[in-house]
């Protein structure tokens, strides 16, 4: 399984739904499956699970999805005890775990390709419907299943090294264009204002 | 601080349209948080780091909220990553609430502190936020009004650093 193959199959299934990326080839892969307005391409690493937590609990009745890495999970692993408390229905993570820094361009190997295991340590911090995902079929049946159930989910889903992400076109709108597509947005289909919007 | 003080910030949060707080609790201000639990019109989120405290802020503030991010100023080191790639790079206002430890006002400064104090406004400067110190609560509804103006007019984060007799 190759995480563009996840992404493809999870771009299909986009609605309403909030997309939180964090940085890595998924970022560029998702910006180039999917144009939705509800895309936060987030242009660092360790920062996308607690921006989409933010947004699921300010936001309780939409669907927000989180989009990360191994490396990535691996520089935020508080986010693990702090979701495993709160809980949010909403939120549904995937984190592609590829094994290695492959951004790095020498692909060294993370922690995961060792002993480490996110999908126990998710349970382990209190996420209780945390699973490990090793093949398309089980992407399909369990990941694409939570984006419509009540729950917050995590999953880790092992995908081999894949560097598609170098030959598509990378994303060229910058964070600011990003940002405020996402939160007018927003505005348009929650129908109020975001308040630090403010006025001109 | 005393709790008069305690309930007056946390009024001037409210009143400032601050609805949404992280936190990691420190002992210069603990007192607001029972208060900000307690009202039914704000939400309290606690957080395991505060790199986490602002990236869920931010989030919640991307979300429609008005939202502010409560720690002691040694968050400030641990949570620098976040505040210049989320809070200046993607421009997202958050208000800093900021215990202002080891600073020269603090009233319980001591050798376990000051280093800490005293490389804080140089870090927040060195990121690009700006900051107010307040020693005493004369305008304190005034300051986090305006705050919170200057952190949604500018896009970024923007810091109050309370020492004085918040600290004692």
């Amino acid at each position: 399984m190759i995480r563009h193959e996840c992404l493809e199959l999870l771009a299909g299934k986009i609605t309403d739904q909030l997309v939180v990326t964090s940085q890595s080839g998924q970022r560029i892969e998702w910006a180039h499956l999917s144009k939705h307005e509800g895309n936060l391409l987030v242009g660092m690493m360790g920062c996308a699970i607690g921006v989409a937590t933010g947004l699921a609990l300010a936001l309780p009745h939409r669907k927000i999805i989180a989009l990360d890495s191994d490396g990535s999970v691996l520089l935020s692993l508080f986010n693990l005890a702090t979701l495993g408390n709160l809980r949010p229905k909403n939120l549904v993570i995937y984190v592609f775990d590829n094994g290695v820094y492959s951004g790095s361009r020498i692909s060294y190997p993370t922690a995961t390709s060792g002993h480490t295991d996110l999908a126990a340590m998710a349970r382990g911090a209190g996420i209780a419907n945390a699973h490990m995902v090793r093949d398309l079929e089980d992407f399909r049946e369990k990941g694409i299943d939570a984006l419509t159930r009540d729950e917050l989910a995590f999953f880790v889903c092992k995908v081999e090294e894949s560097l598609m992400h170098r030959e598509i076109p990378r994303p060229n709108t910058d964070l600011a264009e990003n940002k405020y597509t996402f939160v007018r947005y927003l505005e348009r289909t929650e129908g109020k204002a975001i308040p630090f919007l403010g006025r001109g | 601080m005393t709790d008069e003080l305690a309930q007056r910030l946390v009024s001037s949060l409210k009143a400032a349209g601050i609805d949404f707080v992280t936190y990691l609790p420190e002992t210069r201000l603990s007192q607001i948080l029972p208060l900000i639990r307690d009202d039914p019109g704000m939400q309290l989120i606690a957080a395991a780091s505060e790199q986490e405290a602002v990236t869920i802020a931010a989030g919640a503030t991307l979300g429609g909220k008005q939202a502010a991010v409560y720690m002691e100023n040694t968050g400030i080191y641990v949570s620098s990553y976040s505040l210049l790639t989320v809070g200046k790079q993607l421009g997202v206002p958050l208000l800093l609430v900021i215990g202002f430890l080891g600073g020269v006002p603090d009233q319980r400064n001591s050798f376990l502190y000051a280093t800490i104090g005293s490389h804080t406004i140089p870090v927040l400067q060195s990121l690009g936020i700006e900051h107010m110190v307040l020693e005493d609560g004369g305008k304190l509804e005034t300051n986090v009004v305006d705050a919170v103006r200057a952190a949604n007019a500018q896009r970024a984060p923007f810091a109050l650093l309370f020492a004085g007799e918040f600290s004692a």
